[in-house]
């Protein structure tokens, strides 16, 4: 009996899947490519190199002359578009979801790890691309889908705030021969942009910047073409002119605006492979 | 025999038919772990796409809120400090909450119910999603004073909560957002809308005359704050506790000096049984509540606006009013069995 149930069961889930299953899928109209984007971690001119926690192998000076080293650099890349001059338009495909598989346009690029700082977009449109647009950091359209796990996941490496709960845009870590204790930890996070209904001035500090970068070449994307943007971002450009006995650590979206500032400078795009 | 064998295979054709004409069934379902948006409240804030309720999830998340083990030592849970016999507020001889080594917290731990329909989350409003609240609790040092991470180790080596997370999330490793959402799950279910208020405003019931007059008065003294049907504006305030404001309050998350000493202005939703008061639970009666108002305002430059000279209310009006504020005590929430740690 019970095999008979279940057999009957099986039938009916069968059928429900048929019968409400899609339509076959439309067939391809347009001609799609994929691009990639290459994030590459500088200080200055020299490329970033990270060291062990308690190094005082300090590589690289600030613009105001501090001497300095890295330990962690990561930051969130979002809401990615590509646009051309003939009306060509891609916008990457956003979705927070638990599973981290379902997670889409989300990035967390870090400079331990190489594999996270290419970012792959397929279903590009065909045609001739001259812009990259992007989010430096999670906005408030990211935050109020709620928990999500992957890079999103503050358990397993999501930079986050609890407090203020939101996530990290950029972290920035290291030593530095400034400090008795030489650690310094710079945090650059805050996305709430809420204007007081009084008409008073502007509370919190929305640090999510949206960068905008010109390509200078004309990047044809097609079915056989898989160009890729190689993006330098410049660490040293966005501590600025921190002097690091005034500011050693930063965890406040108020303390972050400075730095925030600097991102949109920070970002270049070097060259284009096509 | 012949008959109950036809009755026992009726359901079957029952089913087939209903696949295949992919509809919503008519047969009654028990909703008690259903979503369900009452309709004289604010529309439902939390993100039940997301995270649509299921008694799986919901049980998952009741095992979840009851479970020391979610704390450093294995001494605190969320239930520690939401209780469900004062509306998932703290009990009333802690002011302050209590964490692991009896660690004193710096706010009182206000009341859970209707949090499906609030944008934002604690007395300073720093968190504005509901999935992200009990982080604060779990990492917070005086209170569970645990990482999110071993949070996480310690539910994958119990083989009963991966069997758990499975069944309610079909994930074979537990992950901070199936925790995250699990809790949510039970949270968004404390949904508090049969007081006798709220069956009064459906028509069900009347108020008595001091109840009434008592609703008179807090229209015309209270309701300029404590507003609408959950009675508050959800706004920050200073309401005049003290000359010099220790506690930062909304400041902390704005970093804004004219937020210095401002805090969420509550719910009144059973707040005959959410004792003590204020976010540090300095007041025990709902009496003192009042004669603060009435004679206890503290000017400071935050003070909110409406409070300068305080509010006067006669020793009548008071006794009016706490009537009134009793009509907000609903009991069905603080005893209903689907909440019960069991």
């Amino acid at each position: 009996m019970k095999t008979f149930k279940s057999t009957i069961a099986l039938l009916a889930l069968t059928i429900l899947f048929i019968s409400c299953s899609d339509e076959s899928e439309d067939p391809q109209t347009a001609t799609e490519g994929t691009v990639s984007i290459e994030f590459d971690n500088f200080v200055g001119t020299s490329q970033l190199n990270l060291v062990e926690e308690g190094s005082a192998d300090y590589t690289y000076t600030t613009a105001g002359g501090q001497e300095f080293n890295v330990t962690r650099v990561q930051y969130f890349i979002s809401k990615i578009i590509l646009t051309g001059e003939n009306g060509e338009v891609f916008e990457d495909e956003l979705n927070v979801s638990a599973d981290a598989d379902e997670i889409k346009g989300y990035y967390l690029i870090q400079e331990s790890e190489s594999a996270s700082q290419i970012i792959e977009l397929s279903n590009v449109p065909e045609g001739t691309y001259t812009q990259i647009t992007f989010n430096l950091g999670i906005d408030e359209e990211g935050v109020h889908e709620g928990a999500a796990g992957g890079i999103l996941d503050p358990a397993t490496g999501a930079p986050f705030w609890n407090w203020n709960a939101g996530y990290i845009g950029m972290t920035i870590e290291g030593q530095t021969a400034e400090l008795v204790e030489p650690e310094f930890q710079i945090h650059i996070g805050g996305w709430k942009d809420i204007v007081p209904e009084d008409g008073t001035a502007q509370k919190f500090y929305n640090n999510v910047k949206t960068i905008t970068l010109n390509l200078d070449v004309d990047m044809q994307v097609s079915s056989s073409l898989e160009p890729e943007v190689h993006v330098v971002t410049d660490i040293q450009k966005v501590l600025g002119s921190i002097d690091f006995t005034a500011t050693p650590a930063v965890h406040s979206p108020a303390a972050g605006r400075t730095f925030a500032d600097n991102f949109e400078s920070a970002f270049i795009v070097d060259h284009v492979h096509q | 025999m012949c008959i109950s064998k036809h009755t026992k295979q009726l359901p079957l054709w029952g089913l087939l038919l209903f696949a295949m004409a992919c509809q919503e069934s008519d047969v009654v379902k028990d909703d008690t772990y259903v979503f369900r948006q009452p309709e004289h409240f604010p529309e439902a804030t939390y993100t039940l796409d997301n995270n649509p309720v299921t008694e799986k999830g919901f049980l998952l998340g009741k095992k979840l809120f009851n479970d020391p083990m979610l704390s450093r030592d294995g001494s605190v849970a969320c239930s520690n400090c939401h209780q469900q016999g004062t509306a998932f507020a703290d009990s009333q001889q802690h002011p302050l909450s209590k964490g692991v080594e009896d660690r004193e917290g710096i706010r009182n731990a206000p009341s859970l119910v209707n949090m499906a329909f609030i944008n934002e989350f604690f007395w300073d409003g720093g968190v504005t999603h509901l999935d992200f609240v009990p982080l604060n609790a779990i990492e917070s040092d005086f209170e569970m004073d645990e990482s999110i991470e071993n949070v996480i180790a310690k539910l994958n080596n119990n083989e009963t909560y991966r069997m758990l997370f499975k069944e309610a999330f079909a994930t074979d490793e537990v992950t901070t957002p199936y925790l995250l959402h699990a809790l949510s799950q039970f949270m968004v279910l404390m949904i508090s809308d049969n007081s006798r208020y709220d069956q009064y405003l459906r028509g069900e019931d009347v108020l008595t005359n001091e109840e009434l007059s008592g609703m008179e008065l807090f229209e015309a003294k209270c309701e300029s704050c404590h507003a609408g049907v959950l009675q508050s504006d959800f706004s920050y305030r200073n309401n005049g506790l003290d000359a010099m404001p220790l506690d930062s309050g909304r400041n902390r998350i704005t970093e804004n000096s004219r937020d210095w000493g401002k805090f969420r202005v509550p719910s009144l939703r059973n707040v005959e049984l959410t004792s003590p008061y204020m976010h540090d639970g300095r007041f025990e009666t709902l009496d003192e509540v009042l004669e603060h108002y009435n004679s206890g305002i503290q000017d400071f430059a935050t003070l909110d606006p409406s409070l300068k000279s305080g509010i006067s209310i006669s020793n009548d009006e008071k006794t009016k009013i706490i009537s009134f504020l009793k009509t907000l005590t609903d009991r069905e929430i603080t005893r209903d069995p689907k909440f019960f740690n069991n």
